[in-house]
């Protein structure tokens, strides 16, 4: 069976719209910029995914990585091309077709190409041409000029850049600007089109090399503290902290051992990584084994986020942290001893049902969101599922005066309510008509014993005969 | 007012909100009291959020109610406050309370821009006496302070569900008892039944711009705030019974109805020494004198005496003097303002002798007594109709002469219709704009009627309409219809009082500077029997004016409304052959194709044809029937009882037996079934307005039966009782049809004879009308008269005549050139001619934007580029010149290259043309579509005119008109090519298979066949339509971007058949 039609869709305004297609969405008469529910109305099939806006030009990145293999002169022309200076790398390949050839092969992509003597030329044609095409038979699109000047130019009978070049170009500059006559020129060949070739950023590595191999923990750690302080200059250079850190010890034997660390804040101070990794270290299943020693420890931090440097505190104490410093730290110890799933944090949602408004994410993914003052009294944690309870109540809407749970019976000896909510209409399946749900009636009530319960009743008197009753949570 | 029975039904709620609580109350006005009222409540108080815009349909709500118990209703505000103060209702407990509760809000009102309240506790203190209060929280300094305000105060106790009412309830039992203020208990609704909670949701929503997903807590969590059943409130507040007890008090302390807004009318109008009466009958007298020197005939004084008898007996003079004072003005300027009466006092001898109106109603054989009978318990309704671009000037008289505390133009509700509830609902609920836009869009919506969306036109956009959430937004946007979404002012009803307006009503600023308006519309107004004077604009009587104005100054003739002369055959004879394009009212589509049924061959002919193609008869069935009589296929003949068999020949005589006009349905009901004058006006009112009261069937079981029972065929009373309703949302009343046909004529003279004249005053008063420009100017030529091109060199603003039948079109063809820019050419124009482009630029100073526009539009051929050379040059000038360089007369710009650029091919000029004035002189555009149109066998339009009866043909052309009148059991398209016109026909049940080509295409090819009619009228009946809008891009060349469709529904005059060029934008 054929793949779904699949399309990336992004926000524009207030609508989604298609941001890219596929092959297949493509075949269905889909094309980017069309909005989400027509394509969904001509193509119900298709699957969509929202388009993450920097993942792009990060694979646009990779590619021009990637593209270095052919040519050292590799330039990003965003958003989604790529700029490859052959000149003198053709021959490794054989020729300039078995160059593209192999090219397409290693991008892995759907992608056109297009040669030309010059960057703009080869830009123009790629994007408004074929590759055979002569530049002087596109049309004045190429020049990418405003709409209202291009239409000024259709107004003016100039449909193809020959056309233009054969004008004098003081007068098209007198009307379209300069830039239009430079962009002209350098699609002409008449005017140099440099291409910036692309230069990474170094990655953060520091590396340490033994002519002794060392063996004893403690050295192990001080060298890869001094690493640390090492990767940290490097990264405050670059305003930058870690996310991730990756240490690598290389035994004498060959051996490799990899230890990694993340943390939920961007890091630059060696200490506090240090105390990861002291953790991770401590909770590996079997402990360092040194072997004849390392004779190499490297130090790379592949990911990293924005950081700006930090006052230090003016009592001079380079170590003092905020609260939330603190708690980050915590979280990050607890989340790489115990893993990221098993550190979680609540976090409130805005909704009247009980058991929806709140949930569960990593503590490691962000900071805490504020939560809403409220002035409804409710248990802190409920009971998930609520516990069945058979409740003897007051019609149409009096509340329990005794319920049975767990097979035991509690009298109720005082009680507040009813809180009422309804169903979220806006879930039914079925459209709003059909009840969808029942209305909750909730409670707060307090035993002979002196323990409160929240207990609801599960459907109004006219919406249900005989209503159910739930225990929805414990005051504690 | 009789107490109510609280003995049975101890409870009335006293705080209801309506939807006049805008996008907070979920239910109408009428809703709200019939609820309380079918619940078994005592009363009901309507209160809304600073604002009493809804009480008066609650009003005539409860007035329907009326004879069927004691049910009572109270009227007020929810007084809502901008600083901390809580919520507190207020509702007037006599008139003089109504005066300052309505003060009260003014206050409020004027103090923000349009729409707010903005109060203070501090207002109402000042504001307080005869008000009764509600506080609904606060605490001991606030209800002090009230009670000092007012004697009568309660503080409201709710039971919302919320967790802790018990709780609540005994801390505001304390608080009254410490503060000494009763309770009164209140469920705060805010709307009727707990099944319009989602609905409330979804105004919610709106209102805080979110959806139903992301809105979270802000939604109520349950659906109690309906209106609850006495007994469900007695259980509720068991532990307070007192405050059960003491809604009986609110509605004891409170005295006041809206029966009690006593009206009197402005005295203004009046000289010194003179009733209003004596002075109306003075001015009548002389008016007569002067039309029948020799004294009135025996005819004219009978109906005047009876005339004058009705309005003494009802006190209406000064109603008459205002309209006249009115008309008066506006006539004694210089130079003055046309102006027409109509409406229903319009048929009145009356008016015609003030010179209201110019329709002998003697003469004419219209009666007066059946608008002004006694039953009818409202003032007379007289529309005057003004030149619409100077009725400014009227509405400013009427401000000076009875001052903004005494004159108010009514509101205009603007109500949540189609196209907006789709977009708000979806938003609302979370659908994103491209399926609001598919589902609203002119492709979809434009057509729509009213109602829920049909099923089909779901899934015609491609939407399932089992899937739920468009089954929700289909029933949610159902219910939003019609629900009011703010007030604006009316175009021009005025409501004018004796004593301060802000007593009557409260007040706000409008969107207009300088204006006001109040806070009731035309129905409120009627409702209530205020006086109101409706101040229109009619484009006609601009384009009649301005026809006047042009023949005087070529010297062509000197004529007024009056002495234009009557009955003129060649007029008619044009109307018969359909020749209307232009014309006021017989140039629709519709009737167009009546017109050679209809032959029309004076004036009364033209009143019927102007009444014949409205909603009301078509749907009645009553078009038909009139024709075959007209033409003497049927014999005329008057359904009639045995007892009384003639008993229709005085109501349907005039129309060969066929009810055509709105009073002949009404006197029908009166004559036929019996119906009481009140009940005849009842039955109106019940289809005009009010319609969700749903007292409509206790009127048609009534017609009907009453007919039937009286021995009429049930078959012509159903179809007089369709009839009356349709009239309901059209009616159509014989004065106006009268005021209207009157226009026709003068319009259709000055067609036929001054063919130059009329087209050029028409295009001076655009936007008016039905036809664009370019079948304006088409059919001109087709008249014989020469249309000349826009000329920088010759033309003027407006369009000019250059000769008695020579037409000089205007820079204000040109879209976007301004007037201003018009003046500066044509004074730099007139020391001498301009030499050159550059010379023009230079002594005209005009911006760039106006030069280029020139160019554009191939105004300055005259001065010797060509449009494309033109364009060129004018990209190239500077922003501004150097004053240095203009000083010197010195060419700024240097010589320049040649840039030889290809000489323009003709479709392209004529795209061009099309692109910057929406006409062209020099071709059509479908004439370089032809060739390819021709290998597909495509006739042009004169072929398919030419084509024998019962062809099968196919067509192509530009899309003048798409329209859907009456039913809507036919589409009407009117195609246009180079040859000509070719009008299309397309039964629903095809349309709704093509609907997108139908809606959306700007070229269109239709095949069909050819029929003619008996009168040699052809159509083409269409059968399938096929959308080639893609083909226009072709004729300037770019061949790859497709036109755009047109992404609004449109007048037909606006649409534009090729898209605008972006070279300015």
């Amino acid at each position: 069976m054929a793949p779904a039609p699949f399309a990336l869709v992004a926000r524009s305004g207030n609508a989604l719209r298609l941001a890219a297609v596929d092959a297949a969405a493509q075949r269905q008469g889909l094309t980017v910029g069309m909005a989400l529910a027509d394509a969904r109305a001509r193509c119900p099939a298709l699957v969509s995914q929202p388009q993450d806006p920097a993942a792009a030009p990060r694979a646009l990145q990779a590619l021009a990585a990637r593209m270095q293999r052919f040519t050292p002169m590799v330039a990003l022309d965003p958003p989604d091309g790529l700029m490859l200076d052959i000149t003198g790398c053709a021959h490794l390949c054989g020729t300039e077709a078995e160059l593209a050839a192999q090219a397409m092969v290693e991008a892995g992509y759907t992608a056109r190409h297009a040669f030309a003597d010059h960057a703009a030329a080869a830009r123009a044609l790629v994007r408004y041409g074929s590759a055979e095409q002569d530049v002087r038979a596109l049309p004045v699109m190429a020049v990418e000029l405003p709409t209202d000047a291009l239409s000024g130019l259709r107004r003016a009978g100039l449909v193809t850049l020959g056309d233009l070049a054969r004008r004098p170009m003081a007068g098209l500059a007198a009307r379209f600007g300069e830039d239009m006559v430079g962009r002209l020129r350098a699609i002409l060949g008449e005017a140099g089109s440099p291409i910036a070739p692309r230069n990474a950023p170094a990655p953060i590595r520091a590396e340490a090399r033994f002519a002794e191999p060392i063996a004893r923990t403690e050295d192990v750690l001080a060298a890869i503290e001094g690493l640390l302080h090492d990767a940290a200059r490097q990264m405050e250079a670059r305003q930058i902290g870690g996310r991730r850190f990756a240490v690598m010890l290389g035994r004498c034997d060959g051996m490799r051992l990899r230890l990694g660390v993340e943390t939920g804040l961007p890091l630059r101070a060696p200490a506090p990584v240090m105390r990861l990794l002291q953790e991770r270290i401590d909770s590996l299943a079997d402990p360092l084994d040194p072997g004849f020693g390392f004779d190499r420890i490297a130090l790379a931090v592949p990911r990293t986020e924005p950081l700006a440097a930090r006052q230090i505190a003016l009592t001079g104490d380079a170590h003092a942290h905020t609260d939330t410093s603190c708690v980050a730290a915590l979280i990050d110890r607890l989340t790489t001893r115990l893993g990221a799933g098993n550190v979680l944090r609540l976090h409130p949602r805005d909704t009247h049902i009980p058991e929806a408004s709140q949930h569960f994410a990593p503590a490691s993914q962000g900071p805490p969101t504020v939560w809403p003052a409220s002035s409804l009294l409710r248990p802190t944690f409920l009971l998930d599922p609520p516990q069945p309870i058979t409740a003897l109540a007051g019609v149409p809407d009096g509340p329990p005066q005794r319920f049975r749970w767990q097979g035991q019976l509690h009298e109720v000896t005082r009680a507040e309510g009813p809180e009422r909510i309804a169903p979220e209409w806006w879930h039914d399946p079925v459209g709003h008509h059909s009840p969808g749900g029942l209305t909750r009636d909730y409670y707060r009530v307090e035993d002979a014993g002196g323990q409160r319960f929240w207990v609801f009743r599960h459907g109004l008197f006219d919406e249900r005969a005989d209503p159910k009753w739930y225990l929805h949570g414990l005051f504690v | 007012m009789t107490p109510a029975p609280f003995a049975q039904t101890p409870f009335a709620e006293t705080v209801a909100a309506t939807n006049y609580s805008f996008l907070r109350g979920a239910s109408h006005p009428a809703e709200m009291v019939l609820r309380a009222h079918a619940l078994g409540m005592a009363g009901i108080g309507i209160a809304d959020r600073n604002s009493v815009a809804g009480v008066v349909r609650a009003h005539v709500a409860w007035k329907d109610l009326a004879g069927i118990g004691d049910f009572r209703l109270i009227v007020g505000a929810r007084l809502v406050f901008a600083d901390d103060t809580p919520d507190i209702i207020a509702y007037p407990t006599t008139r003089a309370g109504w005066g300052r509760l309505t003060r009260l809000l003014t206050l409020g009102n004027r103090r923000t821009t349009k729409g707010d309240c903005e109060l203070r506790l501090g207002d109402l203190l000042t504001h307080a006496e005869g008000l009764a209060l509600i506080a609904m929280a606060g605490d001991a300094g606030l209800l002090a302070s009230l009670r000092e305000a007012s004697p009568h105060l309660w503080l409201g106790a709710t039971m919302p569900r919320g967790g802790h009412d018990a709780r609540r309830l005994a801390q505001t039992v304390a608080l009254g008892a410490a503060a000494r203020v009763p309770l009164i208990a209140t469920n705060d609704a805010a709307y009727a039944s707990p099944a319009d909670r989602p609905l409330h949701d979804v105004l919610t929503c709106i209102r805080n711009g979110t959806n139903i997903h992301a809105a979270g807590r802000i939604l109520a969590p349950n659906a109690e705030r309906h209106l609850k059943p006495p007994t469900e409130m007695a259980r509720l507040f068991a532990a307070a019974p007192e405050a059960i007890a003491a809604t009986r008090d609110v509605f004891d302390a409170i005295h006041f109805t809206l029966d009690d807004l006593r009206y009197e009318y402005p005295h203004e109008p009046v000289p010194d020494g003179w009733t209003p009466q004596a002075w109306l009958e003075h001015l009548v007298e002389q008016g007569g004198l002067a039309r029948f020197p020799a004294g009135l005939p025996l005819a004219y004084r009978a109906t005047l005496a009876e005339e004058f008898r009705l309005i003494r007996d009802r006190g209406y003079a000064p109603y008459f003097l205002t309209v006249h004072d009115i008309v008066h003005y506006a006539r004694s300027l210089n130079p003055p303002i046309l102006c027409q009466g109509r409406g229903s006092a319009a048929n009145s001898l009356v008016c015609y002798f003030l010179g209201v109106t110019p329709i002998d109603p003697v003469e004419q054989k219209l009666l007066f007594s059946r608008f002004l009978s006694d039953a009818r318990d409202e003032p007379p309704d007289i529309d005057v109709d003004f030149e619409h671009e100077r009725r400014e000037e009227v509405i400013q008289y009427i401000y000076a002469r009875y001052g903004r505390e005494r004159a108010g133009i009514a509101a205009a509700v603007t109500r949540y219709r189609q196209r907006s509830a789709i977009r708000e609902v979806g938003k609302a609920l979370g659908l994103t704009e491209d399926v609001t836009a598919r589902l609203s869009g002119t492709v979809w919506g434009s057509w729509g009627g009213k109602g829920e969306l049909p099923e089909q036109r779901l899934a015609e956009a491609g939407f399932e309409p089992a899937n739920p959430e468009i089954a929700r937004l289909r029933d949610m946007v159902g219910r939003l219809l019609d629900f009011p979404r703010h007030l604006s002012q009316h175009v021009g009803g005025f409501v004018l009082t004796h004593s301060r307006l802000d007593e009557l009503v409260p007040i706000h600023n409008a969107a207009m500077e300088d204006r006001t308006f109040i806070e009731w519309d035309k129905d409120d107004i009627d409702a209530l029997g205020l006086m109101k004077v409706d101040v229109l604009a009619l484009g006609m009587l601009t384009t009649i004016r301005k026809s006047f104005d042009l023949m005087r100054g070529v010297g062509l003739a000197d004529l007024t409304l009056a002495t234009v002369p009557r009955e003129d055959p060649a007029t008619y004879a044009m109307l018969r052959r359909a020749d209307s394009i232009g014309t006021f009212q017989v140039e629709s589509r519709a009737q167009i194709a009546m017109l050679p049924r209809m032959k029309p061959a004076c004036l009364y002919d033209l009143v019927i044809q102007v009444a014949i193609v409205r909603p009301g008869p078509i749907q009645g069935g009553m078009v038909h029937p009139y024709l075959r009589r007209r033409n003497g296929e049927e014999k005329v003949e008057f359904p009639g009882p045995p007892d009384a068999p003639d008993e229709l020949r005085d109501v349907l005589g005039k129309t060969l037996g066929v009810p055509l006009f709105q009073e002949q349905a009404m006197k029908l009901a009166m004559v036929a079934a019996h119906f009481t004058p009140a009940e005849a006006d009842g039955l109106r009112r019940a289809m005009a307005t009010f319609r969700r009261n749903g007292t409509i069937h206790h009127y048609q079981t009534k017609l009907v039966e009453g007919m039937v029972g009286r021995g009429y065929e049930r078959d012509f009373a159903e179809r007089c009782f369709e009839q009356i309703k349709g009239f309901g949302d059209y009616g159509f009343p014989e004065s106006h049809a009268q005021a209207f046909a009157w226009l026709a004529y003068v319009s259709s003279w000055l067609k036929c004879h001054m063919p130059a004249v009329f087209t050029c005053a028409l295009l001076n008063s655009q936007p008016m009308g039905f036809y664009a420009t370019a079948q304006l100017v088409a059919d001109a030529r087709a008249h014989g008269v020469e249309v000349r091109p826009i000329d920088a060199a010759a033309s003027l603003w407006d369009n000019s005549l250059e000769g008695e039948r020579v037409l000089r079109l205007g820079l204000r063809q040109i879209t976007g050139f301004r007037e201003e820019w018009a003046g500066m050419l044509v004074t730099a124009r007139a020391d001498r001619a301009f030499a050159s482009i550059e010379d023009l630029a230079r002594r005209a100073d005009l911006p760039p934007r106006a030069m280029a526009l020139l160019a554009d539009a191939d105004a300055c051929a005259a001065l010797g580029p060509n449009r494309r050379e033109a364009g060129w040059e004018m990209r190239r000038l500077p922003p501004k010149q150097l004053s240095l360089f203009a000083a010197m007369e010195a060419p700024e710009l240097g010589a320049e290259a040649d840039a030889a650029l290809p000489p323009m091919r003709p479709a392209e000029e004529v795209v061009a043309d099309y692109q910057t004035y929406r006409l062209s002189l020099k071709g059509h555009p479908l004439q370089f579509l032809r060739g390819a149109l021709a290998q597909r066998g495509v006739l042009t339009c004169a072929q398919v005119n030419a084509a024998k009866d019962g062809a099968r043909v196919r067509c192509a052309g530009v899309v003048l008109v798409r329209q859907r009148p009456g039913k809507g059991n036919a589409v009407f398209i009117t195609l246009e090519d180079e040859t000509g016109i070719v009008n299309a026909l397309l039964w629903a049940r095809d349309f709704e298979t093509q609907r997108a080509a139908v809606m959306s295409a700007r070229l269109m090819v239709i095949e069909g066949q050819v029929q003619h009619s008996k009168e040699g009228v052809v159509h083409l009946m269409a059968q399938r339509v096929v959308d080639r809008t893609a083909w226009l891009a072709r004729l300037d060349g770019a061949a790859d971007a497709p036109a755009p469709l047109p992404n609004r529904a449109r007048h037909p005059r606006d649409a534009r058949i090729l898209p605008q060029s972006r070279d300015f934008h």
